[in-house]
C-alpha cells in the first residue's frame, strides 16, 4: 500500500515538474481564415521560420484594447508564420517600465516590447535596444517619413555621433495630444462661449479659456471649470504655449527657470488660486465623469472612458497661450526589440508589421490612440473615428508645432521628472511661489543633466 | 594460508569495496572543485567578490571532500558524516542547474495554466473517492482488500489523468529536444547528478553506516539534519544569500545592466552628506550659501539669532526619513492603542460578539492595493465619501445652532499636509483588526482568578485594566507594538498607490521604501538602492532594540 501511494505521489510531482518544461499552453483552437495574400520573401528557411517563437509585449488601456492585441497578434503570426505570444502588459499605475527594466535585468523580457518616448535614450545607453537599421535597409516600401518626424528624430538618434538617421531603435506605436474634453451641458447652463467655436473662430486663447472655466465654476460650490491632473504633461503644456519648456534647445540644459517657462506656470497656479480648477493632485476625470467639471485636459486615451459618460461631451484643441501656439504635446512610445533576442530579423519583421497603416486602423479604432503613420489618407480614416463631429481637434494639436515627449540623451529623465514634479506640485497647491520655484528649480533638476 | 580478504565474508568484501570508491571518488572531486576554484578565479575578467565567494565556496567544497576522504580511510564516522553534506550539496546543485538549463524556472507561468486543467482532475471524484475507498476504515475493521485493491484503481487512474492533463506528454517530448539544443551542459550535469546520487546512496546505506563506525545517535542526528536541510538551503539560498549580496552591492554603483564597480563607502556618504551654513540674511539665496552643484536645500533654521542653511547631497532620503518616521509615531499608537480598547470591548461575552470580531478583522485580509483604491475615492475632494460627510456635518450644525463655520473641503491626497495623514488613517484602520486579534488572544490567556482577587480587594474596572490586564498583556503588547512598528516603517503598498508612485504631493509622502524603490527599480542605481535598504535596517533594528530593552526595564524580563 505504501509503494503504491509513493508511486501515486511520485506521478503527480513528476506531473507538476515536467509540465512546467513543456511548451506554452497552445491558444483555443481559431476559425478557418481565409486564404493570406503572398508573403514577402523570407530571407529565413520557411522550415526556420516555423521554430521561431517571439514573445511581445505592450501596455494595453483597457481589457478590450488587450483583446484588440491579442488578435492582431495571431494575424501578424500567421502573415509572418511564426509563433508569436502577446503578453499585456500592466496599466499605467502598474509600474509596467519597472516591470520591464527588472525583467530585461534578469534576462526574461519579450523579444519586442513597447516603451514610452521618455525611456528610449535610458533602455538605448543602457545598452538593451537592438539597432534595427540594417534590417529596416532591407526591409522595402520602409521609410523613417513615413512617420511623424518627431519621434523619428529620437528613434534615428545615435548617441555615439549626436547624429539623427544612422540607427533605427524601433517604430512608434502611435501618437496622442491633449485636448480639453467639455462638459457641453455644464458650459450651456453657465451661458460661457462655446469652446469649439471660438476656436473655429481664432479666438481660443488663454483669457478665454479662463473666462469659460469661471463662468462654469461660478454654477456651484461643488463644481469647477477645469481639471487636470498630476504629471509632467499638462503643466508642461502651458509652459510650451507660453514660449518655455522643460530644456533649453539642445535639450542638455533646464530651462524650467525661464521667463516664458515661469509665465505658462503662474498662469496655470492662478486656475488653481482662483479655485476654478480641480485640486492639483487629485483625479479630475471621476469629477468629470460624474458631471462636476466643465472642461477636462487629458489625451487621446482618454476617450473611451469619457466615452460613456451621460452628458453632452465634445472635445476642443488646447487654447493658445502667449506663444501663439497651444504648446501641445506630441506623445508617442515605441515598439523596439531586446538587444538579446534570439531572432532579430523575426522581431524587426513584427515591429514592422505591428506598424503597418491596417493593424494602426485596428487599434485607433478603439478610440484610444492616434496612428503613428502621416498622410492624408490615415488621416481620413482617423477622423471617422468617435467624437465623429470634432476629431480634427486631435489632429489641430498636432499640426500646431507640439513638443514631442522626449527622452533626454545628456541625462536622467526620472531624476529630473522627480525634482520638477515635486516642485511644481509645491506651487500648484499654493506651497511655494513661482517666483521661489525659479529660483531653486535649475538649481535642483539641473543635477539630472549631471549623472 | 588464507589470506585476510578471502575470509572476510562477501558482504563486508563489498562494504570495503564501496568505501574504497568512495574514497577516490572524494578525491578525484576534491581535485576538481580545487580546477573548478582555480578556473573561476582565472576566467574571470575581473575579481570581484561575487568571483571570490564562487571559488571560495568550490574550495570548502574541496577541502571537505579531501578531508571526508582522508577521513574515510580511516573508518572515522565524522568521514561519513561529511561525504553525505559534500555529496548531498552537490547533487542538489546538479539538480537544481538542470532544472536551469531545461528551462523549468521559465516554465513556472505556464505551469500555473497547466495547473488549471489539472487539479480539477486530481482533486476530483477519481483520486479523492479512490482515497476514501481505499482508505477509509469502517467501524474499525480492516478494509477489505477488494475495496482497497479498487480505491488504488482510482486513484491510479485519478493520477495518470491528472500528469496527463497537466501535460507531462508534451513536457517529455519538449525534453529530449532540450537536451539536444542545449549543447553538453545538461548531459553533464544530468551524469553529474547520477553519479553524485549514487555516491550519496552508497554512504547512506546501513552497511556503510556501520562500516564507518557509525552509531545510531549519528544517524538520528544526520536524519535530522536531512529533514532541516530544506529550511536551511532555502533560507541560505534565498534569504541569507540576498542579503549578503545586497551588502555587498551597497558598496558598488551597480546599475542591474553593466556598471558594477567598487565604490566603498560612496552610497552611504553621499547620503548621509550634509552641510550646514550660516547665513546673512534669513533669505538669502541658496545658491550663495552653499555649492548648489553638490547640495539641494534641506532646510533653514534660526539659532540665536544666526539663521542657519541646511543642505544635504540626497535631500529625499532625509526627507523619506523623516516621513517614515513621522508616519511610524502617527501610525503606531493610531494602530494599537484603539485595537487594545476594542479588544477589551470583544472581550465581553455578549450576543453577537464573534460576529463582530470577524467584520473588524476583515480590513486585515482585505488586498492593501485595493483597500488603498477604495480609500482614495474616498479621499477625493470633490466626490469622495468623507468630504461629503463633512460637509453634510457642516451644514447641519450651522442649520440647526446658526453657526457658520466654514466647511474645511480638505484636499486629502492632494495637500501636502494631509496627505501622509490620509495614509496613517488608511494604514492604521487596515492593521487594527489584527492587532485586536492578537490582543484578544492575549486577554483570553489572563486567569479569570486575578480578576476575582483584584475585586475582592476592592478594585474598581480602571484600576482592574491598568493593574491587571495592562501588565499581564506586556508580551503581547510587545509583540504587537514590534510588529506595527516595522510595518510602519517599512511602508510601501499604500503610499505608493495613492501617490501613483511618486510619494507626492511634493515629497509629503515619499518613504524610505519608496525612496529605495525609486532609485533601484526607476532609476536603476541599485547600489545606492541596496546602501538605503541597510540603513532602513539599522533604523528598524534600533527601533526593535529600543523596545526591549524599554521592556525589559519595565518587567524585568524578554532580555534580548
Amino acid at each position: 500500500m505504501k509503494t503504491t501511494y509513493r508511486l501515486i505521489g511520485l506521478m503527480a510531482v513528476a506531473g507538476l515538474t515536467l509540465s512546467a518544461c513543456a511548451a506554452p499552453v497552445a491558444p483555443p483552437a481559431q476559425p478557418a481564415q481565409p486564404a493570406q495574400p503572398t508573403q514577402p520573401a523570407a530571407t529565413e528557411a520557411p522550415a526556420a521560420a516555423a521554430e521561431i517563437s517571439l514573445r511581445w509585449r505592450t501596455r494595453p488601456d483597457n481589457k478590450e484594447e488587450a483583446d484588440v492585441y491579442a488578435s492582431i497578434s495571431d494575424e501578424v503570426a500567421q502573415k509572418l508564420g511564426i509563433k508569436l505570444t502577446y503578453e499585456p502588459g500592466g496599466s499605467e499605475t502598474a509600474s509596467y517600465q519597472d516591470v520591464l527594466r527588472t525583467e530585461l535585468a534578469a534576462g526574461t523580457a519579450p523579444d519586442v516590447f513597447w516603451i514610452p518616448g521618455t525611456d528610449i535614450a535610458d533602455f538605448v545607453q543602457r545598452g538593451l535596444l537592438l539597432d534595427l537599421r540594417p534590417y529596416a535597409n532591407a526591409t522595402e516600401g520602409y521609410s523613417d517619413s513615413n512617420y511623424y518626424p518627431e519621434p523619428m528624430f529620437h528613434l534615428t538618434y545615435n548617441p555615439a555621433t549626436g547624429k539623427t538617421g544612422e540607427v533605427l531603435w524601433g517604430l512608434p506605436r502611435d501618437v496622442s495630444t491633449f485636448v480639453l474634453y467639455l462638459n457641453l451641458d455644464l458650459i450651456n447652463e453657465a451661458g460661457a462661449p462655446d469652446p469649439r467655436e471660438l476656436a473655429k473662430e481664432g479666438k481660443w486663447d488663454w483669457a478665454a479659456f479662463k473666462e469659460v472655466a469661471e463662468k462654469v465654476n461660478a454654477l456651484g460650490s461643488d463644481i469647477k471649470g477645469y481639471g487636470m491632473n498630476a504629471w509632467w504633461g499638462p503643466f508642461g503644456a502651458f509652459m510650451n504655449a507660453a514660449g518655455g519648456g522643460f530644456f533649453n534647445a539642445e535639450r542638455n540644459a533646464c530651462n524650467l527657470n525661464s521667463k516664458e517657462s515661469l509665465e505658462g506656470l503662474a498662469f496655470a497656479r492662478s486656475l488653481y488660486d482662483a479655485g476654478v480648477a480641480v485640486p492639483y493632485g487629485e483625479d479630475s476625470e471621476p469629477p468629470f465623469r460624474a458631471g462636476k467639471v466643465g472642461m477636462f485636459q487629458n489625451g487621446r486615451w482618454a476617450t473611451p472612458g469619457i466615452s460613456t459618460v451621460t452628458f453632452n461631451w465634445d472635445v476642443v484643441e488646447l487654447p493658445k497661450g502667449p506663444s501663439g501656439h497651444m504648446g501641445n504635446w506630441l506623445f508617442w512610445g515605441a515598439y523596439v526589440v531586446n538587444k538579446n533576442t534570439k531572432h532579430p530579423e523575426a522581431a524587426w519583421k513584427v515591429v514592422d508589421a505591428l506598424t503597418q497603416p491596417d493593424i494602426q486602423a485596428k487599434v485607433a479604432a478603439r478610440g484610444t490612440n492616434i496612428p503613428s503613420r502621416v498622410g492624408e489618407a490615415v488621416f481620413a480614416e482617423f477622423l471617422k473615428i468617435m467624437p465623429e463631429k470634432n476629431n480634427q481637434a486631435f489632429l489641430n494639436g498636432l499640426a500646431d508645432k507640439p513638443t514631442a515627449e522626449g527622452p533626454l540623451w545628456t541625462g536622467s529623465w526620472p531624476d529630473f521628472d522627480k525634482a520638477m514634479s515635486a516642485k511644481v506640485s509645491d506651487v500648484l497647491t499654493g506651497k511655494l511661489s513661482v517666483e521661489d520655484f525659479g529660483k531653486t528649480i535649475c538649481d535642483e533638476a539641473g543635477k539630472a543633466f549631471n549623472k | 594460508m588464507i589470506s585476510a580478504t578471502t575470509a572476510l565474508p562477501s558482504g563486508r568484501r563489498r562494504d570495503r569495496a564501496a568505501l574504497t570508491v568512495l574514497t577516490v571518488w572524494h578525491a578525484a572531486l576534491c581535485v576538481l572543485l580545487m580546477a573548478g576554484a582555480l578556473a573561476t578565479l582565472a576566467s574571470a575578467s575581473a575579481l570581484d567578490l561575487l568571483t571570490i565567494a564562487l571559488a571560495v565556496v568550490q574550495a570548502l567544497l574541496a577541502l571537505g571532500s579531501a578531508t571526508a576522504a582522508a577521513l574515510i580511510l580511516r573508518r572515522n564516522h565524522l568521514g561519513r558524516t561529511l561525504s553525505l553534506v559534500v555529496n548531498y550539496v552537490l547533487f542538489l546543485a546538479c539538480l537544481i542547474g538542470l532544472a536551469h538549463v531545461l528551462g523549468l524556472f521559465m516554465g513556472l507561468d505556464d505551469l500555473a495554466d497547466y495547473m488549471a486543467r489539472g487539479v480539477p482532475f486530481l482533486m476530483g471524484a477519481l483520486f479523492i473517492v479512490g482515497y476514501f475507498v481505499a482508505a477509509t476504515e469502517l467501524r474499525e475493521r480492516p478494509v477489505p482488500v477488494a475495496r482497497r485493491t479498487l480505491g488504488q484503481v482510482l486513484m491510479t487512474i485519478g493520477a495518470i489523468g491528472f500528469a496527463l492533463t497537466a501535460g507531462v506528454v508534451p513536457a517529455l517530448a519538449s525534453i529530449p529536444g532540450k537536451y539536444v539544443s542545449s549543447g553538453l551542459l545538461p548531459l553533464a550535469l544530468t551524469a553529474g547528478a547520477v553519479v553524485l546520487g549514487y555516491m550519496l546512496w552508497s554512504m547512506w546505506r546501513g552497511e556503510s553506516a556501520r562500516a564507518m563506525g557509525a552509531k545510531n545517535i549519528h544517524s538520528e542526528r544526520l536524519n535530522g539534519w536531512l529533514f532541516l536541510s530544506p529550511n536551511l538551503l532555502g533560507f541560505t539560498l534565498f534569504f541569507a544569500g540576498p542579503l549578503l549580496f545586497s551588502l555587498y552591492v551597497s558598496f558598488t554603483n551597480w546599475d542591474s545592466f553593466n556598471k558594477r564597480d567598487w565604490v566603498g563607502l560612496d552610497n552611504y556618504r553621499r547620503m548621509f552628506n550634509l552641510t550646514v551654513q550660516p547665513l546673512a540674511a534669513p533669505d538669502q539665496p541658496a545658491n550663495q550659501a552653499m555649492d548648489v552643484q553638490v547640495y539641494d536645500e534641506l532646510f533653514r533654521v534660526n539659532l540665536l539669532g544666526q539663521s542657519y542653511l541646511i543642505g544635504a547631497e540626497d535631500k529625499r532620503f532625509w526627507i523619506s526619513l523623516r516621513n517614515t518616521l513621522v508616519f511610524g509615531l502617527l501610525a503606531v499608537p493610531l494602530a494599537v492603542v484603539p485595537a487594545l480598547l476594542l479588544a477589551t470591548l470583544l472581550n465581553s461575552r455578549l450576543p453577537g460578539m464573534r460576529i463582530y470580531r470577524t467584520l473588524y478583522f476583515i480590513p486585515s485580509v482585505a488586498a492593501v492595493v485595493g483597500v488603498a483604491l477604495i480609500w482614495q475615492w474616498m479621499y477625493n475632494s470633490q466626490v469622495g465619501w468623507i468630504n461629503y460627510f463633512i460637509t453634510s456635518a457642516v451644514n447641519l450644525i450651522n442649520s440647526v445652532f446658526g453657526t457658520n463655520i466654514k466647511d474645511p473641503q480638505i484636499r486629502w491626497l492632494a495637500d501636502s499636509d494631509y496627505a501622509l495623514l490620509s495614509v496613517v488613517i488608511m494604514s492604521a484602520w487596515q492593521w487594527l483588526g489584527f492587532n485586536t486579534v492578537l490582543f484578544l488572544a492575549g486577554l483570553q490567556t489572563i486567569p479569570r482568578e486575578l480578576y476575582e482577587a483584584a475585586t475582592v480587594d476592592g478594585a474598581n474596572p480602571r484600576q482592574q485594566f491598568f493593574n491587571v490586564t495592562l501588565p499581564m498583556l506586556a508580551p503581547t503588547t510587545l509583540y504587537v507594538l514590534i510588529t506595527t512598528t516595522i510595518q510602519a516603517l517599512q511602508v510601501f503598498d499604500q503610499v505608493f498607490i495613492v501617490s501613483n508612485g511618486t510619494g507626492g504631493p511634493g515629497t509629503s509622502t515619499l518613504t524610505m521604501t519608496l525612496n529605495l524603490y525609486q532609485n533601484g527599480f526607476q532609476s536603476f542605481r541599485q547600489g545606492y538602492a541596496s546602501a538605503l535598504a541597510w540603513v532602513l535596517f539599522v533604523v528598524i533594528f534600533a527601533f526593535t532594540l529600543f523596545q526591549f530593552r524599554r521592556q525589559r526595564r519595565a518587567s524585568g524580563a524578554y532580555d534580548l
